[in-house]
């Protein structure tokens, strides 16, 4: 698991919606291997295999000799999005059996008569509430029904239930009555899986984590034979490494936890990215540039940014399925299915390549959120679309070539992005094509800059003490403009962005969070007893990552403490640092600071609550070691292609570059554009690119002109 | 709802905004971002569950002339109520008064604010010693003294209603005023949620003004000034076009509610809607006049109803701003249920603003038959308890509202469990109700056939039972719809009412929907909130979604044949196929 770079090979495959991607990095060389093969929506393990068996054949390598198996997967969320969850029965609390339905009881959006509310998981006919009932300090007021949990149970197993969920108030307190009522349903269905909401998430409020429960419910029955097939398979093909699966926080879990909490796999595909964004900075072994990033993956309709810290991407404890994007604020809530449980952080825009430009009826020029698609696409595919969108006002600026894009796969017609443009942008406006073009442009990476400003500044952190790092096809087209809005000075452009997410697989730890539930005034909790308690989370830890053959010298914890003014719902997260100062005032004072410094006012008085524990065990894996480029001097005149005019505020004669010839230590001064299969970079003026021996091209913005 | 953006029909002529697209791109998302950012800090540094779980409050920016420029969007109910006290305010204390660091606090409903509970919080905004406008934010607080706990009371005037504050200063230069925090949690039940609360609505403006500041460093006042303006003038603009495509006339309706409290008498509430000329207006003439109750709407509260109905029939696009504003007008005499004037209480005004805003719909319909729903619930249901709290020691106060079903619509059903129109709080988790103050919730589940029946059925209503094991409690119900039901249309059947009941497993007593009460320790009120009217005759409902209501128990058996015209050949057969499943 944590073996050092051996003789081994390390495997990455990513399913993505089309392509599956698979990276095979030999341990001992550092190189690469690529394969691309389509995705098989019908069944995913299919385009799995044959990836992994081509890249096998294609490289030469013996299954036996595989070492580590990291898989990324969207099945997940596929399956809650296409409504193709199992059949799930859920037993509640009696009297409560409709949480799922009520919900929060609000309108997500609230100015559309015809808008609904996401169908609830658990239709109301597979809900059954049962007597029993806890106190919100755990104990027991009314006793556990063993006779209705029966029939409820042999109720829903007669209507079809896949899998059933028992979640009853106050089981984050005092988790007994589930736990009995799963023993006394397993009796009658020995092979159903029973999945009880304090195991899942044992937090406070009820609706989040009996919908986090149910969750999990509907994708037990679906994902964990997916992954029970997978193994079968590396198993049949000699593959005895064990099969590992990318979480929803950016951590890796064996097969065996996947199957049991397949809700962890929810943003497996997203979190691969944002890991794999990191590991290309990482990969720059540079103290500058290695430690702060801003990841930026620009696709085809959407935006994402993220916010990586020393290798820790920021987290949010809560998000949804189902809905269009990551909840950021209380507006909005309630448009998917919740989920409580530690996610990478995510702003989603509705930005990207294939997004329309179009003047409203008051007369502003927007972009977005509509998206032309693949199909018919921008403009300039020439494939009937007529709307103007990004790619076409890349194209017509002169930054994309027409005969290389995609690696002169696909011919793109400048001609129909400009007519396009001059109907619905240039000529309202009363502008010219490549000013309108421009507009555009800037319009996109404006909101860019704010999606990478909700993930930053918001969070009160300098985002000028970072380096960005795009992905995606449009990335390293629009990265050194917004960087330079953010007044970020240096853009990393990875070797391949469109394979950051395949090769982020590799890159990163096991983790398991445990969360140990307090909910008592700060004060009242002993010193001692505290900290026998992180004691007790660390062996927790251990017990949890020993499972996984991970021991010794490669864990590491992560603790912290939710501590919040008594009467406060939104805690504030305290690190707490056992070999350091772990007592109990350390901890509210460092609270007040941080209720400072967020909010402008913290009191010295009023008495703290601690509500949880949280601490993540971090089983480390050591990153791959990739192959270093051929060192050529500063001059790349040998990657030179031709000279083209571009328009940056006005027009440029600009050269451009082969991505594939450049050599570490070639220097380009911008403007300049760097072309290359699967994206194309744009080097504005007062801006210089490095080749890095990682492949990277470091690029250093000057002035703002 | 009329979805411009969506198809982007060629707009006849383009009047432009008089700036650069891109910068007025990009301060018209920061401004939204700025109330949003303020949103989020009242919701995480506040303490009462009626903020910071249920998210009643909104933040705004206002510009140096004192027009709402950008707003987040929690509680419509807070639009124009919040565009109407901040300028009145800010004008009464003195524009000139304030300076960096002030905050002042309101909440006369008279001066045009809301009712008590909700306190608006407004700063001024200064950069480099130049005012670029202000922040304000508005948030409902659960006890501003009065009668009852949660200041929920069968008032006759507002003096009963709780503490009035005019524009008063609460914060000089940075420094909260201990005189003003000291006289104000004096008169409030829940001093330390109050205190709380109270500092969250400050963060939540010295936020909005950092942000502010970071937006003034690279736009100078005059640019900012300069395009609030053209932002004013652009939704403006866009307001009056999708206005103009909608049918012009005027067209009448007429509705009641149940009672003021204190006679049975219902109150008659007209509408006469006119749209034209890009303006939709709302005539009042003709309703009932201010009665001695809580139950009566000032016309800023009139006009929220109009502004939601505007905001459903204009793109979603269009900001809520003075530009938006300017097109929606509330005409009629001063003094009636709808224009109350001071010392009218108004603590349950929301009640009749909610009936309002259905009853504009409702005067629609002919003009928009396609997209008028039925009736939803058209109510707040206000729910206030208090008393001492054994385990803490201290005297609790809290407040909830309950959410019930939504008007079946021209082409489905109407949701079901949500808040409608005006109003859209979370509900309380009960873990956390529970953790927090004496209160057991024994039942929080949909109501069986409380859904109007119709081709289209009516959302279900929800019941909600409240138990308080530990101590005897002042409770509240400052409601109505127990006469007047949720009307259906077309063809299709009124929801069913709302039902205020004591003791559901004992005495089984009904409650008036407007009550003070004590209850004894041990005691249960049962809350049923009434569901959504139905659209369309009954009997021509598609039969495989009859079946699915039967299999869900949204519609019993004998409804299905009451309304539905189920047979019995065919209940025979449906109850075999479930059977037969099971």
């Amino acid at each position: 698991m944590t073996e050092s770079n051996g003789n081994g090979y390390r495997v990455g495959i990513d399913i993505g919606g089309t392509f599956t991607d698979v990276v095979l990095v030999n341990e001992q060389t550092g190189s690469v291997g690529v394969v691309k093969v389509p995705t098989v929506p019908a069944d995913p393990s299919e385009g799995f295999l044959h990836g992994l068996n081509d890249a096998l054949r294609d490289f030469g390598v013996d299954p036996k000799h595989i070492s580590f198996l990291v898989h990324g997967t969207t099945i997940a969320t596929n399956t809650i999005i296409q409504g193709h969850g199992a059949k799930a029965g859920l037993i509640t609390s009696e009297g409560f059996s409709d949480i799922l339905e009520i919900a929060y009881q609000t309108r997500p959006v609230l100015y559309d008569i015809f808008y609904d509310k996401p169908k609830p998981l658990v239709p109301r006919h597979m809900c059954v509430g049962v007597p029993e009932r806890m106190s919100p300090t755990g104990e027991v007021i009314v006793p556990l029904d063993a006779a209705a949990v029966e029939s409820a149970a042999r109720r829903l197993l007669a209507s079809g239930a896949a899998a059933i969920v028992v979640a009853f108030l106050h089981s984050y307190r005092n988790p007994a009555h589930e736990r009995a009522a799963a023993e006394m349903i397993a009796r009658i269905a020995p092979d159903l899986p029973v999945v009880t909401s304090a195991e899942v998430c044992p937090e406070y409020r009820e609706y989040p984590r009996t919908s986090t429960a149910a969750v999990n419910a509907v994708l037990l029955p679906k994902v964990a034979p997916y992954i029970s097939r997978l193994e079968e398979r590396l198993q049949e093909r000699a593959v005895s490494t064990p099969l590992h699966l990318m979480t929803s926080s950016g951590g890796i879990a064996t097969s065996q936890i996947a199957k049991r909490f397949p809700v962890h796999l929810v943003e497996s595909g997203p979190a691969a990215g944002v890991i794999g964004a990191s590991f290309v900075a990482e990969d720059l072994h540079d103290e500058r540039l290695s430690r702060r990033i801003l990841a930026l993956d620009i696709g085809g309709t959407t935006a994402k940014a993220s916010l990586i810290d020393d290798g820790m991407p920021a987290l949010a404890d809560e998000f949804e399925v189902g809905a269009a994007a990551v909840a950021t604020s209380t507006a909005g809530r309630g448009q998917g299915y919740p989920i409580k449980m530690p996610v990478i952080n995510l702003v989603e825009i509705g930005a990207g390549g294939g997004s329309i430009a179009y003047i409203d009826p008051g007369g502003a020029l927007a972009v977005g959120p509509e998206s032309a698609g693949a199909d018919p696409g921008p403009a300039c595919y020439g494939k009937g679309g007529t709307h103007p969108t990004i790619t076409d006002a890349n194209l017509a600026l002169g930054l994309l070539n027409p005969e290389y894009f995609l690696g002169g796969t696909f011919r793109l017609h400048a001609g129909l992005a400009r007519e396009a443009i001059e109907r619905e942008v240039a000529g309202p406006l009363r502008t010219g094509v490549e000013e309108a073009a421009q507009m555009i442009i800037d319009i996109a990476n404006a909101k860019m800059v704010a999606a990478l400003q909700l993930v930053s500044v918001r969070r009160g952190i300098d985002p000028r003490e970072y380096a960005l790092v795009p992905s995606g096809g449009a990335g390293p087209l629009h990265a050194m403009a917004i960087a330079r809005q953010l007044g970020v000075s240096t853009v990393v452009i990875p070797p391949t962005p469109g394979l950051n997410s395949a090769l982020g697989l590799l890159a990163t730890d096991v983790k398991h969070e445990i969360v140990h539930p307090l909910f008592r005034p700060t004060l009242d909790i002993d010193r001692n007893v505290f900290v026998d308690l992180l004691k007790e989370m660390e062996r927790k830890g251990r017990q949890l990552l020993g499972t996984e053959k991970v021991e010794g010298e490669g864990i590491a914890f992560l603790h912290e403490a939710e501590v919040c003014y008594a009467g406060q719902n939104y805690p504030l997260r305290v690190a707490v640092d056992p070999a350091g100062d772990a007592s109990i005032e350390t901890l509210s004072t460092r609270f007040r600071e941080l209720h400072r410094s967020r909010y402008g006012f913290a009191s010295e008085t009023e008495p703290t609550m601690l509500l949880n524990l949280r601490t993540t065990a971090i089983g480390r894996v050591e990153r791959p070691r990739l192959n270093r480029l051929e060192a050529g001097g500063v001059d790349p005149a040998d990657a030179r292609k031709q000279v083209r005019r571009v328009f940056f505020g006005g027009d440029v004669e600009c050269p451009a570059y082969d991505r594939e010839r450049l050599k570490a230590g070639n220097e380009i001064i911008g403007p300049a554009i760097i072309e290359q299969m699967d994206t194309t970079t744009v080097l504005p003026p007062e801006a210089s690119a490095r080749v890095h021996e990682s492949g990277s091209l470091i690029v250093t913005l000057g002035a703002v002109q | 709802m009329i979805p411009d953006t969506q198809t982007r029909e060629p707009v006849a002529s383009f009047e432009l905004p008089d700036m650069d697209p891109v910068t007025f791109e990009v301060l018209r998302n920061a401004l939204i971002n700025v109330t949003e950012e303020m949103a989020l800090t009242i919701r995480r540094a506040a303490y009462s569950t009626n903020i910071k779980t249920r998210a009643d409050f909104s933040c705004a920016f206002f510009d140096n002339q004192l027009r709402c420029v950008a707003q987040s969007f929690a509680q419509p109910a807070h639009l124009v109520s919040m565009a109407t006290i901040a300028p009145t305010a800010i004008r009464e204390f003195g524009i000139d008064r304030l300076r960096a660091g002030d905050a002042i606090l309101v909440n006369d409903p008279h001066r045009g604010a809301s009712h008590l509970n909700d306190i608006a919080c407004i700063a001024p905004v200064f950069v480099r010693d130049a005012r670029v406008g202000f922040v304000a934010n508005m948030a409902h607080h659960v006890d501003v003294g009065g009668s009852s706990p949660a200041s929920l009371g069968i008032s006759r005037e507002l003096f009963q209603e709780g503490l009035i504050l005019p524009p008063t200063c609460i914060a000089r230069e940075g420094r909260i005023d201990e005189n003003v925090l000291g006289l104000l949690l004096a008169n409030v039940r829940a001093r330390r949620e109050t205190n709380g609360d109270l500092r969250a609505q400050l963060s939540a403006n010295f936020v909005g003004a950092q942000r502010l500041g970071d937006l003034a460093s690279r736009y100078s006042p005059s640019e900012i000034a300069h395009f609030c303006d053209e932002l004013i003038a652009y939704t403006e603009r866009w307001t009056a076009h999708d206005l103009s495509r909608l049918p012009s006339g005027s067209w009448e309706a007429e509705a009641f509610r149940d009672d003021d409290g204190f006679t049975d008498e219902p109150i008659r509430l007209k509408a006469k809607v006119t749209i034209g000329d890009g303006r939709i207006s709302l005539d009042v003439s003709g309703s009932s006049p201010q009665r001695e109750s809580p139950i009566n709407c000032t016309r800023t509260m009139t006009t929220c109803a109009l502004a939601f109905v505007a905001k459903c029939l204009t793109s979603p696009g269009i900001s809520v701003n003075a530009g938006f504003l300017s097109r929606i007008s509330v005409t009629g005499p001063d003094g009636l249920i709808c224009t109350a004037q001071r010392p009218a209480g108004v603590v349950g005004g929301w009640e009749t603003g909610q009936k309002l805003a259905e009853l504009i719909l409702l005067a629609l319909q002919p003009a928009l038959p396609e997209i008028i729903p039925a009736s939803g619930k058209a109510l707040i249901v206000n729910l206030g308890f208090g008393g001492q709290d054994p385990v803490r020691g201290e005297y609790y106060c809290y407040m909830e509202t309950i959410a019930g079903g939504g008007g079946a619509r021209t082409t489905k059903d109407g949701a079901t469990a949500v808040q409608t129109n005006l109003h859209n709080t979370e509900n309380a988790p009960i873990e956390e109700v529970e953790l927090n103050y004496p209160i057991r919730i024994a039942r929080y589940e949909l109501i069986e056939d409380s859904g109007g029946p119709g081709r289209f059925r009516g959302g279900l209503g929800v019941r909600r039972d409240f138990v308080f094991p530990d101590a005897p409690c002042t409770f509240t119900a400052l409601s109505d719809g127990r006469k007047f039901a949720p009307w259906g249309l077309s063809g299709g059947l009124p929801g069913a009412c709302a039902r205020f009941v004591l003791d559901p497993q004992g005495e089984n007593r009904d409650l008036p929907s407007k009550i003070t009460m004590e209850v004894p320790r041990g005691g249960c009120v049962s809350i049923r909130t009434p569901g959504g009217g139905g659209m369309g005759d009954p009997r021509k409902r598609e039969r495989s979604a009859l079946e699915g209501d039967l299999l869900n128990g949204y519609v019993s058996p004998e409804a299905a044949r009451e309304f539905y015209g189920l047979s019995e050949k065919e209940a025979r057969e449906f109850f075999g196929r479930v059977r037969g499943k099971g």
